[in-house]
């Protein structure tokens, strides 16, 4: 009897599981899942929608990888995506090992710090555009204050392939996001370590790299994660910020999107499976070299 | 090695004061327990002796001179923190070693002295394991290696044994004593628990409040409280309101010889201790006894060693322990002696 009782309370628990889950299957599965697989058809030549059906057809690929303007594409946008999140994470490490100390005002700081976090990206960039534009107030002031004769010898930092004004804008967007993961971590593990390092006698850089930045880590990897792969798919900074051709793949992408050309949809379809894949790989290895390390250190 | 003296050391944490007004002076050498109800300031005091915190008023000196200045990491000295502390994403080995690594100490005397250490804490079968897959005792034994690897001058342990098992406890209590004695590391320890302080410890500090009630050697604090506070937290069960007479004490159901006065001149009204061990229970009267009260036992509980006995003399109710040899039923009618050199006498606060 008891038995029976158990299985019924398993398959209750059961349901109850698949309940909570539904919602996040359906939305990953079926929206996402099934826009993926659509995706990667149209960009193997299935689009009958276009009258476009040559299945499976990797010219589109073929076209794409074959242009050197694409590896030139890719490569900003990694850099892009690389040196923004590594300057935020920089930025964010010492900016979270700062408001855990205690000090006046510290409050007004932590709403301040979040601010960036609600105003739209859009409206970040215009700021940037603002603030570094030739003709903006940088190069206004540089030249009220005499240090460059005109506004016109302002160098130029916007619509350049070093990006400046994109990783501005990333950089400003994310550092208040990578520290609200990173200082919560923090908070989570508590002073005591750092305290038990430093009567052991090490010093602060010994404390900040052998006890301090290991223990942050999953804050970290997390924060990372997400602004990099938002970082790489991102549009708006670098179609308005970036320097023009070559763009970044997504603006790539949105080129041939917006062509009047439907056969360009397919050649942007496989553009933007290119920087799924590129991005997922490269993602996914440092998820795994992650999971190796912590596995190394006694979690599971 | 190094003698520790806290100078009217002061507390304030924003507008709550942790600490009072602490002046302690520890030898070169000794073991100090620290001993009070909780959130009596016991960790605050070792946290300023550490550095880890400063105090708001007052000076620490080691060997005579002002620590202010002399941060953490250079007042050489070990803590055994109350929750551990260990770093959780490093290996027994590396917890241990942490404090010789940072200190560019030689792989080669790294390692001996690691497996000198695993070998005293039993912990070498543990050795690669993670603090999140040891027991809270391994734990703790790690917490202790890793400090006395350092072989710190000053060495502070914030309730080191309260998770070990008795035997364990024992050995640890020994290994810790032994240490301290062969290296000659002068150390505060701070405990809950009275038996250990007594047993371990050269001199307890009794800490209420913030404030330092009584720093005495464990038989001083045991047998001549300062205060009925500090015998009633050192477990003294038997304070009774009396007048010193003329070399008697006059209680409410006795009549009662001391030794002597002492302090207490005849007329002052003063509190009595009586140590529940120290009072004789028979079943039958002695004569010419001095201090014999009859009385009837109220209740009888059993503490393996020993029996505690609630004996009601008069109105009044006296709490007597005895070997448990022979255990004797409630209400049995028993005699009562209250040696007059185990009396000791306290002022009457109230007054
Ligand atoms: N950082 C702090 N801020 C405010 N109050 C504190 C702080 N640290 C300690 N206190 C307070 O100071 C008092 C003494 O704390 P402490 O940790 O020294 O107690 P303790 O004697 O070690 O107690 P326990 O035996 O429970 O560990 C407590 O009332 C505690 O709440
Ligand atoms: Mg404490």
């Amino acid at each position: 009897m008891s038995a029976s009782v158990r299985t019924a309370a398993q398959r209750k628990a059961r349901l109850l599981l698949i309940a909570e889950l539904s919602p996040v299957v359906i939305v990953l599965f079926v929206l996402f899942g099934g826009a993926l697989v659509l995706a990667v058809l149209q960009s193997l030549g299935f689009a009958p929608w276009f009258g476009v059906n040559t299945f499976p057809d990797f010219s589109y690929f073929g076209a794409l990888w074959g242009s050197s303007a694409f590896w030139v594409s890719l490569w900003l946008t990694l850099y892009y995506g690389f040196v923004s999140t590594i300057i935020a994470l920089i930025m964010a490490i010492i900016l979270s090992l700062a408001l855990i100390k205690p000090f006046r005002s510290k409050t007004l700081y932590k709403y301040l710090y979040k601010l960036p976090l609600m105003i739209p990206y859009t409206v970040g960039i215009a700021l940037v555009v603002l603030m570094l534009g030739n003709g903006g107030i940088m190069s206004r002031l540089l030249a009220f204050v005499g240090m460059i004769d005109n506004p016109g010898q302002f160098p130029q930092i916007l619509k350049t392939h070093y990006g400046w004004g994109i990783i501005t804008v990333y950089v400003w967007k994310q550092v208040p996001f990578m520290t609200l993961a990173i200082y919560a971590v923090l908070l989570g593990i508590g002073r005591e370590t750092e305290e038990a390092a430093a009567i052991l006698g090490a010093n602060r850089r010994q404390i900040f790299f052998s006890v301090t930045l290991p223990q942050i880590l999953p804050g970290i990897v997390s924060s990372t994660l997400i602004c990099f792969a938002f970082n790489v798919g991102a549009f708006e900074a670098p179609f308005i910020l970036g320097g023009g051709y070559p763009d970044t793949l997504p603006v790539v992408a949105w080129r041939y999107f917006n062509d009047a050309n439907y056969a360009f949809q397919l050649q942007g379809m496989a553009t933007v499976v290119s920087i799924g894949i590129v991005s997922g790989v490269i993602l996914f290895g440092y998820l795994a070299a992650y999971r190796r390390y912590e596995r190394m250190r006694g979690r599971a | 090695m190094t003698q520790v003296q806290l100078n009217a050391v002061r507390k304030e944490f924003g507008s709550f004061v942790a600490l009072e007004h602490i002046d302690l002076d520890i030898q070169s050498g000794e073991l100090v327990a620290l001993l009070g109800p909780s959130g009596c300031g016991k960790t605050t005091t070792l946290r300023m002796i550490s550095g880890l915190d400063n105090p708001t008023n007052g000076e620490i000196l080691f060997d005579g001179n002002d620590v202010s200045d002399v941060p953490v990491r250079d007042r050489n000295v070990g803590m055994v923190f109350q929750r551990y502390a260990l770093f959780p994403h490093m290996s027994v080995e590396k917890n241990i070693t942490f404090g010789l690594r940072v200190r560019d100490i030689p792989a080669s005397e790294v390692s001996e002295r690691l497996e000198e250490i695993l070998d005293i804490v039993q912990l070498t079968a543990f050795r690669d394991r993670f603090p999140a897959q040891l027991s809270g005792g391994q734990m703790q034994r790690v917490a202790i290696a890793r400090t006395l690897i350092t072989k710190p001058s000053v060495l502070m342990m914030d309730e080191p044994l309260a998770n070990l098992d008795t035997n364990l406890r024992g050995e640890m209590r020994r290994f810790i004593r032994e240490l301290q004695q062969r290296f000659n590391i002068t150390t505060i320890f701070v405990t809950h628990d009275q038996v250990e302080a007594m047993e371990l410890s050269d001199r307890v500090a009794v800490l209420f409040d913030g404030r330092l009630e009584q720093f005495d050697t464990p038989d001083g604090i045991y047998h001549r409280p300062d205060k009925t506070s500090v015998a009633k937290f050192m477990g003294a069960s038997n304070i009774i309101d009396g007048v010193v007479g003329d070399g008697g004490l006059k209680t409410a159901f006795a009549d009662l010889s001391i030794g002597d006065g002492g302090a207490f001149g005849a007329g002052s009204q003063v509190k009595a201790m009586v140590r529940s061990e120290a009072i004789r229970l028979l079943k039958e009267p002695e004569a010419g006894a001095q201090n014999q009260l009859s009385g009837t036992i109220r209740t009888a509980d059993f503490f393996g060693a020993t029996v505690s006995y609630v004996v009601q003399v008069g109105d009044y109710e006296l709490n007597v322990d005895e070997h448990s040899t022979e255990m004797l039923e409630p209400d049995t009618p028993v005699y009562l002696q209250l040696p007059s050199d185990r009396i000791w006498l306290f002022p009457d606060e109230k007054g």
